[in-house]
């Protein structure tokens, strides 16, 4: 018995430790290929190992950070500001549906539900903002359309509070006096970190790594997000390969294009500090699950 | 459920109203403001130019510097709008069809302009240009003209830039000078297997040519093609399309192709190595020649940013076809408010030096500095990657021919672009443009069933009698013959119209 334990054990770590290797290498090849000579891409191609090691990517990168930095600073922004008002909106709007008093409770439900399954179409989308609400070149552009308020997520919350908060808890902080926004505030949302962490994790994600409202919305190069810094390079080229075969400016473009090493290195500049603000959230995760049961 | 139904109803009913109320206020805006400019004084007036490229450090330095210039020539100011390529298309479509104000915009025939042209985005310009700008004609000269028109009518103002494609190969100058290649003239393809045949035997580890760039080239210094391999022979004295995958020229090269395969001359990854591979090859020395349309100078050019030296040699004399003429266009938006003043732009854009080199190079003295009369250099302490004005590409405004050249490019290179441009061959449809939209569906399919064959053809891997018969017969399902129909209708149309 205890032999075949440690026989399974070990199979399952070994099956982890192959899963985070395999995970892992792309990482480690895009910033293997950052610090590579770029000559010795041109005679070798991309190697873990390359035989000659060069840093003339972040030279180049870092020679003018300036715009790096702008990019860095809009994208924290948004996040920021983003993740806490949509986290807000989306816990206020789905903790009273899921309450049973709510009047119209089932309208306001279906009202959410139909957002899901037709929208007004990319063009009325584009002049609602930019015709009426005028967002055109500002970081409201970034924070507020596709991204605010997702459907998905307040039913996912509102399953959440349906079935994870017993009415008897509400009911017993009533009988205490609590009105509805303490009874909120100081029992429902202790009680929910769970989903409070994953929502806002997806909040975060998809903030942090929205370009499309950026490329929509921003002329203004200061006001770029760092996704979209990114991306732009990377769909310029695509873009321009595309269309070499039939303008012959198109090749002379790309030829003046950031050089492969220079790519992946903005890539890694690009994809470090969310590595760094998963573990920060995990904390959150595991503490979720852990706490929030009722007894009885 | 009925009730919320009818508070959904409602909710759209109102959205719906809001936003049709938006779009009419725009809409009678502009045809308030349209087109009126005063007698004899200007109002000031913004221009927007809306280009693709990436907006540069200090483009607002140049913008008001320019806006300077221009308030004192014209009395208005510039709005320079760059867009990034990849986005391009999102942007652009977008801003049309919202009726974003804006004066001009980059096209060219292989950027939607008989598209754009076709549904009207584009102001006509024969009558403004006549009060307005009336430089522009002689600048242009009437080849340049006649290939821009759209059914007769002209939409957007041509760069004036090589008229014409020379095509070749670029190939490596330390290889070249090895074996004493002659690589003057116009070389046969005869010319070029002997070449390529002496490096395969005597340079291992060099591959003789790389990607299947050479086809391309061909294909285009053969023929004028219109669209879905339907072409008009090059030297062709009369105005018939053909298809291309019945001439017999054209299925002789492909079982030439085939050879070549078979004897090594191509790269292993001919499926998707570009030119910038190619270069980077010749860099390390594993690589020898790359097709390459040309033009004088390119050799020079591809040289300095690759950085290895390569050598042009034709195969084939330069050709110009609509495409060349509607390389690079400006055109003049329907949502313009003052489009005779966009025009005065575009007249200055082809006769003024000052204002051309500003949106070319930047300010003189903080991005470049004179050498001489026409040539320019960095700054003391400025290079290639420090620069804060990395040109938008001169080859997308007004006259290049009036734009600066770098200390290390040929001092003679307009003359030898005007020589090229005289030299070459017009086609005998210089003009004619294809509008897609009736055959839309078709080419979708056919656009699928092309995908597949050309690549493996033009990799000389397979049988080319065989593909090629297997070609036409997917094709043909993909209704071919409908597209063949509406080429020769418009075809003619157009013919007509010439005389």
């Amino acid at each position: 018995m205890q032999q075949k334990n440690i026989f399974s054990t070990s199979m399952i770590h070994l099956f982890f430790w192959l899963f985070t290797i395999v995970s892992l290498i792309p990482f480690a090849l895009i910033f293997m290929v950052s610090i590579t000579d770029e000559d010795s891409i041109a005679m070798n191609g991309y190697s873990l190992f390359p035989s000659k090691i060069s840093f003339a990517a972040y030279t180049f990168l870092f020679n003018d950070f300036s715009e790096i930095a702008k990019a860095y600073g809009v994208t924290m922004i948004t996040t920021v500001i983003g993740t806490a008002v949509s986290l807000l909106i989306t816990a206020l709007f789905a903790y009273p549906l899921s309450r049973s008093g709510l009047p119209f409770r089932r309208t306001l439900s279906f009202y959410i539900f139909f957002t899901m399954l037709f929208s007004g179409g990319m063009v009325p989308w584009y002049m609602t903002y930019v015709n009426m609400f005028d967002m055109k070149n500002t970081l409201l552009s970034m924070i507020i359309p596709n991204l605010l308020l997702s459907a998905f997520n307040v039913l996912l919350m509102r399953s959440f509070f349906a079935n994870s908060i017993p009415e008897s808890v509400v009911e017993s902080a009533t009988i205490d006096g609590a009105s509805e926004i303490m009874i909120f505030f100081k029992i429902v949302v202790p009680l929910s970190l769970p989903i409070m962490a994953t929502i806002g994790l997806f909040n975060t994600l998809s903030y942090w790594n929205d370009w499309y409202n950026c490329m929509l919305f921003i002329d203004k190069p200061e006001l770029y997000n760092i996704q979209y810094l990114m991306t732009k390079t990377l769909t310029n080229i695509q873009y321009l390969i595309m269309k070499s075969s039939s303008s012959a400016q198109a090749g002379d473009l790309l030829a003046k294009m950031p050089r492969e090493t220079v790519r992946m290195a903005l890539a890694i500049v690009g994809i470090a500090p969310l590595l760094f603000a998963y573990p920060f959230f995990q904390k959150y995760y595991i503490s979720g699950i852990t706490s929030g049961a009722v007894k009885g | 459920m009925k009730k919320s139904f009818k508070i959904a109803m409602l909710t759209m009913l109102v959205s719906m109203i809001a936003l049709a109320g938006c779009g009419a206020k725009g809409t009678d805006e502009q045809a308030a403001a349209g087109g009126k400019s005063e007698d004899g004084k200007l109002k000031p007036y913004k221009i927007t130019l809306v280009y693709p490229g990436t907006a540069q450090k200090d483009l607002a330095v140049v913008q008001e510097e320019m806006s300077k210039y221009l308030t004192e020539k014209i009395n208005a100011t510039i709005e320079l709008k760059p867009i990034e390529w990849g986005s391009w298309d999102d942007k652009t479509n977008l801003m049309k069809i919202s009726n974003e104000p804006f004066d001009l915009m980059f096209t060219a025939s292989w950027y939607y302009y008989p598209r754009d042209a076709a549904k009207g985005q584009y102001l006509e310009l024969d009558d403004l240009m006549n009060q307005y700008g009336k430089d522009i004609p002689d600048v242009l000269g009437p080849d340049f003209i006649k290939g821009s028109r759209i059914g007769g009518k002209l939409y957007a103002l041509p760069t004036k830039k090589e008229f014409g494609q020379g095509f070749g190969l670029l190939l490596s100058k330390k290889l070249v000078d090895k074996y004493k290649f002659d690589v003057n003239g116009v070389k046969s393809i005869e010319d070029v297997e002997k070449m390529l045949g002496t490096i395969k035997a005597n340079e291992p580890g060099v591959t003789p040519i790389i990607s299947r760039k050479f086809t391309n080239v061909w294909e285009a210094a053969n023929y004028d093609n219109i669209i879905a391999h339907i072409a008009v022979a090059r030297g062709s004295k009369e105005i018939k399309a053909i298809d291309k995958l019945e001439d017999p020229k054209y299925i002789d090269f492909y079982k030439r192709m085939n050879v070549w395969y078979k004897n090594g001359w191509f790269d292993k990854d001919i499926l998707t190595s570009d030119t910038d591979q190619a270069m980077n090859m010749i860099k390390a020395g594993k690589g020898f020649a790359v097709a390459s349309s040309l033009k004088p100078g390119k050799d020079k050019e591809m040289s300095l940013t690759s950085g290895t030296e390569v050598v042009q040699m034709e195969t084939a004399g330069p050709f110009t076809t609509t495409g060349d003429a509607q390389g690079a266009m400006l055109g003049i938006s329907r949502t313009s408010e003052d489009p005779a003043r966009a025009m005065m732009f575009l007249n200055l854009l082809y006769t003024d030096k000052k204002l051309l080199n500003m949106l070319d190079w930047g300010v003189e003295g903080k991005h470049y500095v004179k050498k001489s009369e026409n040539v320019i250099d960095y700054p003391e302490g400025v290079t290639a990657d420090t620069q804060a004005y990395p040109s938008p590409g001169g080859w997308m405004f007004g006259n290049q021919f009036n734009s600066f050249l770098w200390a290390n490019e040929d001092p003679q290179k307009w003359e030898q672009f005007q020589k090229f441009n005289d030299s070459a061959e017009r086609s005998i449809i210089l003009g004619f443009a294809f509008n897609q939209e009736p055959v839309k569906a078709e080419m979708a399919a056919i656009e699928n069933v092309n995908k597949e064959f050309e690549a493996s053809l033009g990799t000389g891997a397979v049988d080319a009698e065989k593909t090629i018969a297997k070609w036409k017969e997917k094709r043909d399902a993909a209704g071919f013959d409908k597209v063949k129909a509406e080429v020769d209708k418009q075809l003619q149309e157009w013919a007509a119209a010439q005389k």
